[in-house]
């Protein structure tokens, strides 16, 4: 009976401790800094539901416990089971992928009739902009640009490696359905297939990002650009530019968004060959010009290369080389579908001499863009008239 | 609030058993404030439903237990408290359903849809409704006694512990509890063990299983192989899932001097579909049996009658889990199997077969309903019944599947759940003999759950939609 006794002790001593601990240990911390204990925030807010649910998630975020121990987790977690988290999957050959991308194709899209679309149909916000931008004369061309499982199946998944299935069914259906709006696009998908074909080592996306290498952006470009001149939208301009190689070194977004230094470490970083594009006359690097007569938004397959290092050497930067003159830009990070549009609302001055208006966007945002896919309105031709 | 929560591990729990225990009394009112708190954590507003459906009840037992046995008012009043109690229930659970299905019958007549009113459900609702029902009956059939004041039946109903998702509580289990109850070192410590060793299964069995059975089931057109192993993932995060809550509900209990009926006994170990109901959710099969299945006429009106019977039973069953068409034909499906066992003498088909061969027919019968109860619709189960047997292929984006399911931590975790489910150990029995061996290896995985709880998303109990 007194083992027993001991035993009980034991357990509910231990079990209290744990429990009780963690709420006096982070209120001593809080207390030390001269803070308030934060436990006592939920007395300063009306507890309604929004309240309630924001107050638990900064308790759990500012935990000290969650803090020390959440890498540690993250880490044992990776190297016992080989899981990343929520973002992120492991592929083959040391390749990463975000998971909402792999998430995107594996999941039926658009929603059946049965479980309609829960959220604005991008389609609607594709015509209605481009109908917009029509009635003053602004051309638009959609760059749906593919998430990496759907460049890069084999890398992820070893039954594709065996089937080489097309994985893309949804972006391709929808696709289909821009061509029947009369909504002019270009396909990167077959694009990057058949240079897959030509050279299956082609290295089109980084292997720990979940953006384009410099030869897939490069690509990009230029099938854009010949779209252009094909279409007659926008005529080449005289500036030359050249290339010049610079090489970077990129830990990748993926294993950013893991946020576990433990585990960056175990990958080597990747070596990227970058053509930063400078202008031959100035010798200076690339930039945007507000008057250009053609306008760029996108999300950040824009900004790799361009805004990060090494600067003027992304998709912007090399469509601009391609056209032989500057573009005009709006890049916001997973905010193509809708906070792009947003922002030119507010800056009419952009759309003033405009010919052209070329939207990337990534697939997966079909389904997971930023505040989904709302109408909006184009800023009215007086503001831009007067700015 | 979901136990499985920093803010419930961390600060509501510590909060509450320290104000407990240094109450010398009214220690029900203390747990009926509490219990309020954490019910209205997730939506203040649901918490005044419960009041309302508490105290409808409340007011009919009294008015039965205040009336001459026999008396029109006594039978008045309980009309009166499950016609009140059903309403709420089907108002808020089944009107958005009864809605769309109106529609979907005037678009085949040719008739314009009308708006829908978009209900919001109050999570645990059909918990606490059949709770709260469960005292005017008691007390009208004389099998409990009237209880002594509002705050103790309220408390009963909403009482934090087993309020959301269980095991259903009957009043006259509970009653002479809320008046006089143990709290001992002993009680309160098997009741911490049921509660580390069930966070554990929740966090470290459960979620884990969740990941791949919610891609597979989300999937477009999975394989046929990744649908077995989704529907199996599913399977044991189910058990794992609602067994850990079962578990915490009934530690947390004990740790403020009450005991719970057990929920579940070995499930996966069921030699037939009447076993596996014997084993499975006890607490609503028990509540279904004495609180639908006799008053209906249990066995005592003929095999024809008896078979009917089951068949109602598990077919409201069914729909108490969910407003959806799949959960009728999850119960008609066990309701159906039960009553063709009934009909052998409560065998099944199988039973001459090795024991390990009526456990396996079983559970893979088990796996056919779980599909109906996981599919979003009837069209995705039927799909999803294809998968499984080969009838379409994987297509598109679902070939990706692999890349998900067949990962070093889902494989362990499932030959893990494999073992858990075959072995038999109950948590009950496991803490019911309590070791230095066994204390050390709960408080081990109980900290290794808290850490994993960091990393993992939101999580909440899968019986919380219901």
């Amino acid at each position: 009976m007194a083992v027993s006794r001991r035993v009980q002790l034991s357990l509910v001593s231990i079990f209290l401790l744990v429990i009780f601990g963690e709420g006096i240990a982070q209120a001593l911390i809080e207390l030390g800094r001269g803070e308030r204990p934060q436990a006592l925030d939920l007395f300063t807010r009306t507890p309604n539901a929004a309240n309630l649910r924001a107050y638990e998630t900064e308790m759990e975020k500012t935990a000290w416990s969650a803090k020390a121990l959440r890498p540690v987790m993250q880490y044992a977690r990776y190297a016992g089971y080989g899981d990343l988290g929520e973002k992120a999957l492991i592929g083959r050959d040391g390749w990463l992928f975000y998971r909402p991308g792999v998430t995107f194709l594996l999941e039926p899209w658009p929603q059946t009739a049965a479980t309609p679309m829960p959220q604005e149909d991008p389609l609607e916000a594709i015509v209605a902009f481009r109908d917009a931008l029509a009635e003053r004369g602004i051309a638009l061309l959609v760059v749906p640009a593919p998430g990496k499982p759907s460049v890069y199946p084999e890398r992820l998944s070893g039954r594709v490696a065996r089937t080489r299935t097309d994985v893309h069914g949804p972006t391709r259906t929808f696709m289909e359905r821009l061509g029947e709006a009369g909504v002019s696009y270009v396909d990167l998908f077959t694009l990057y297939r058949e240079a897959r074909i030509a050279d299956p080592d082609a290295q089109l996306y980084l292997a720990r990002d979940t953006h384009w290498s410099p030869a897939g952006l490069r690509m990009a470009a230029s099938a854009v650009a010949d779209r252009i001149r094909a279409e007659g939208w926008v005529a080449e301009g005289a500036v030359v530019y050249e290339e010049k190689v610079v090489t970077i070194q990129r830990q990748g977004d993926v294993l950013r968004m893991v946020d576990t230094p433990r585990i960056a470490a175990e990958f080597e970083l990747e070596r990227v060959d970058c053509q930063q594009i400078i202008e031959t006359a100035t010798g200076e690097p690339y930039h945007d010009d507000p008057a250009s007569p053609v306008l760029v938004l996108g999300d950040s397959f824009l900004r790799i290369y361009e805004r990060d290092e090494p600067g003027s050497a992304g998709f912007i930067a090399h469509l601009a080389r391609e056209m032989k003159q500057s573009m005009a830009s709006i890049v916001s990070d997973g905010g193509a579908s809708t906070l792009v549009r947003q922002e030119l609302q507010r800056k009419p001055e952009l759309l003033r001499g405009k010919k052209l208006v070329i939207w990337e966007f990534v697939e997966r945002d079909l389904r997971f863009g930023m505040e989904g896919w709302k109408l909006v309105s184009l800023p009215n031709t007086e503001t831009v008239a007067a700015s | 609030m979901v136990f499985t929560s920093h803010i419930f591990i961390f600060y509501f729990l510590p909060l509450t058993l320290l104000v407990y225990y240094l109450l010398p009394v009214p220690r029900n009112f203390f747990l009926l404030v509490m219990s309020y708190i954490f019910y209205g954590w997730w939506n203040p507003w649901f918490a005044s439903l419960m009041l309302f459906a508490s105290y409808v009840n409340y007011v009919c037992g009294h008015v039965i237990a205040t009336s001459p046995v026999g008396s029109a008012r006594r039978k008045r009043a309980l009309v009166a408290s499950v016609v009140i109690s059903l309403t709420t229930l089907g108002f808020f659970k089944y009107f958005m359903f009864f809605e769309n299905n109106l529609n979907a019958m005037l678009g085949v007549l040719g008739a314009g849809a009308l708006p829908v009113i978009q209900i919001t459900l109050p999570i645990g609702i059909s918990f606490f409704i059949f709770q709260s029902l469960s005292y005017p009956i008691d007390v009208y059939r004389g099998d409990s006694p009237p209880v002594r004041n509002f705050f103790d039946f309220a408390c009963f109903v909403a009482l934090f512990p087993q309020l959301i998702a269980g095991p259903i509580v009957r009043y006259n289990t509970i009653a002479e509890q809320l008046v006089q109850r143990d709290h001992t070192m002993e009680k309160f410590a098997s009741g911490a063990a049921l509660f580390m060793l069930g966070f554990a299964k929740k966090i470290l069995l459960a979620n884990q299983m969740g990941g791949p059975a919610d891609a597979v089931f989300a999937a477009e057109s999975p394989a046929m192989l990744d649908a077995w192993f989704g529907v199996v993932a599913y399977a044991f995060q189910i058990y794992f899932d609602f067994s850990a809550y079962s578990d915490m509900a009934i530690g947390l209990g004990r740790m403020f001097g009450f005991e719970f009926p057990r929920n579940f006994n070995a499930p996966y170990l069921s030699d037939s579909i009447t076993d596996f109901w014997r084993r499975w959710h006890i607490s609503l099969s028990t509540f279904l049996r004495d609180y639908l299945y006799i008053p209906l006429g249990g066995n005592r009106h003929g095999e024809r009658r008896t078979y009917i019977n089951l068949t109602i039973v598990m077919l409201l069953g069914g729909l108490w889990h969910g407003a959806n068409w799949t959960f009728v034909i999850w119960g008609a499906f066990h309701g159906l199997l039960l009553a063709f066992e009934r009909w052998r003498g409560k065998e099944s088909v199988y039973s001459r077969l090795p024991r390990p061969l009526r456990v396996g027919i079983t559970f893979v019968l088990v796996l056919f309903s779980w599909v109906l109860f996981r599919a979003v619709d009837i069209h995705a189960a039927t799909a999803y019944f294809k998968a499984m047997f080969g009838l379409a292929s994987a297509s598109g984006g679902s070939v990706l599947l692999d890349s998900i399911l067949y990962t070093r931590g889902n494989l362990i975790v499932m030959a893990l759940c494999a073992a858990l489910a075959i072995c038999g150990t109950q948590a009950h029995d496991w803490v019911a003999r309590l070791t230095m061996p066994r204390v050390v290896l709960l408080l081990g995985l109980f900290v290794l759950a808290l850490m994993t709880m960091f990393v993992q998303a939101f999580n909440p109990f899968l019986y919380f939609q219901f």
